[in-house]
């Protein structure tokens, strides 16, 4: 009995340790989007720089990649990879400027709906501001350093790459502060913000290749 | 005279015949080696995480190439994009080999084997000897391949694996550079195919 007692004490402790991350109510979820939507309505630009992670489950460690990532509104965004070598991709538009070490080169999105899917939700997650979209099932949750918020797409071409997508605020300013990309496998993508400057110039030139 | 010209006769026959430019001013010798190995993706505790870039035709594609030797006689093959999703993920075990997943846009069966060749070519390990060649400065190792033949080419003075040449008896197909070596990784590498425009060149990540 006492042995039982004590397991039950136990499980309830384990269970209350990862609850720490709660799921939002309806009042809750509706204060949490009027936050992230009024921060994307005043990012004109965002500048950061970004780790990648991409875990897959054989490894060691994780592949680890970084670089530079730059915003300006509407719609255009830059990923520059810096280290471990030097790959960018401009998404303007309907194309990707892809710069791969020197060597230039465009690729036409229009023709592929998946790949204006991909690429509206990178745009869309650097904002922040991804919840009018119908493509996916979204809930909300809460632990006491972020606010997470996970999207299943319904589309099924597009879960056959992605299981989930998830964003993590950061809950003072409703920033993102990492992407998560969650694959059938359970493999997944981290992308995680460091150093970010809210509306600092950027030049359009930063924009093309 | 007689005998010199049936020699001269039987060189010009045999060289003919053996058209493989790879071979070319090789002498054979007897095998003194009955197996030989690629040691490049054989430590079950490395991830090998290179850059690609790839060739074919006029279009280029980039990504990450994973290769994990996950068991004695068994490896995984991930490519993902630069930004981490997953084009395709092999699974090679002995002569088996299992596609965990590929996109659909790439799932065609000549685009698979073709994968499923070259990666095999990369990653196998032993490998029995059929003929041993020799040069100046390296021994050459004829293996079995199917339809096909594999010619290893070992440096003499360090032991170290430069080159590989897939061919058909006539034709040589493919052709595996293993250009830099540092501590037994191969640091950057290129795979080539000679009867099609496909390129792959590879670069080992820097440790940070």
């Amino acid at each position: 009995m006492r042995n039982i007692l004590f397991l039950i004490f136990f499980f309830s402790f384990a269970l209350s340790l990862h609850s720490q991350e709660s799921i939002l109510d309806g009042a809750e979820v509706a204060k949490f989007k009027e936050k992230v939507i009024a921060e994307a309505k005043k990012t004109k630009t965002i500048k950061a720089d970004f780790i990648q992670l991409k875990h897959l489950d054989f490894l060691a460690d994780d592949v680890k990649t970084s670089g530079k990532m730059a915003y300006k509104s509407p719609n255009l965004v830059k990923w520059e990879y810096t280290n471990p070598y030097k790959y960018s991709v401009i998404f303007k538009e309907d194309q990707l400027l892809i710069n791969h070490g020197g060597t230039k080169s465009k690729v036409d999105i229009g023709s592929s709906k998946l790949f204006q899917k991909l690429n509206e939700l990178i745009v869309n997650s650097v904002r922040g501001n991804m919840f009018s979209d119908a493509d996916f099932e979204i809930s909300f949750f809460e632990s006491p350093q972020f606010y997470k918020a996970v999207f299943i797409p319904k589309d099924k071409k597009l879960v056959e790459y992605i299981a989930s997508f998830e964003l993590f605020f950061n809950k003072e300013n409703a920033q993102v502060f990492e992407v998560k990309m969650v694959e059938p496998s359970k493999d997944f993508t981290q992308i995680i913000f460091k150093n970010r400057q809210l509306n600092v110039p950027i030049d359009d030139s930063v924009f093309s290749n | 005279m007689i005998r010199f010209l049936a020699i001269s006769l039987f060189i010009v026959l045999v060289t003919a015949g053996c058209s493989l430019k790879t071979t070319e001013g090789l002498r054979e010798v007897t095998v003194a080696q009955p197996t030989i190995s690629n040691p490049y993706f054989s430590n079950a505790e490395v991830d090998y995480v290179y850059k690609a870039k790839i060739a074919l035709y006029d279009k280029n594609f980039g990504g990450i190439l994973i290769i994990k030797k996950t068991g004695s006689d068994s490896h995984r093959v991930v490519f993902t994009t630069e930004f981490g999703s997953k084009l395709f993920d092999f699974y090679f075990e002995g002569e088996n080999f299992q596609k965990n997943f590929i996109i659909p846009e790439m799932d065609k069966k000549l685009v698979v084997k073709t994968l499923e060749q070259d990666f095999r070519l990369l990653i196998s390990e032993k490998i029995q000897v059929l003929e041993e060649f020799d040069s100046e400065a390296q021994n050459i190792y004829k293996t079995d391949i199917g339809k096909n033949f594999g010619f290893y080419f070992f440096e003499k003075d360090s032991r170290r694996l430069r080159k590989i040449v897939k061919a058909s008896k006539r034709k040589e197909k493919v052709t595996i550079d293993f250009k830099i070596v540092e501590e037994n990784i191969a640091q950057s590498i290129t795979l080539q195919h000679e009867n099609f425009k496909l390129r792959i060149e590879l670069e080992k990540f820097k440790k940070e």
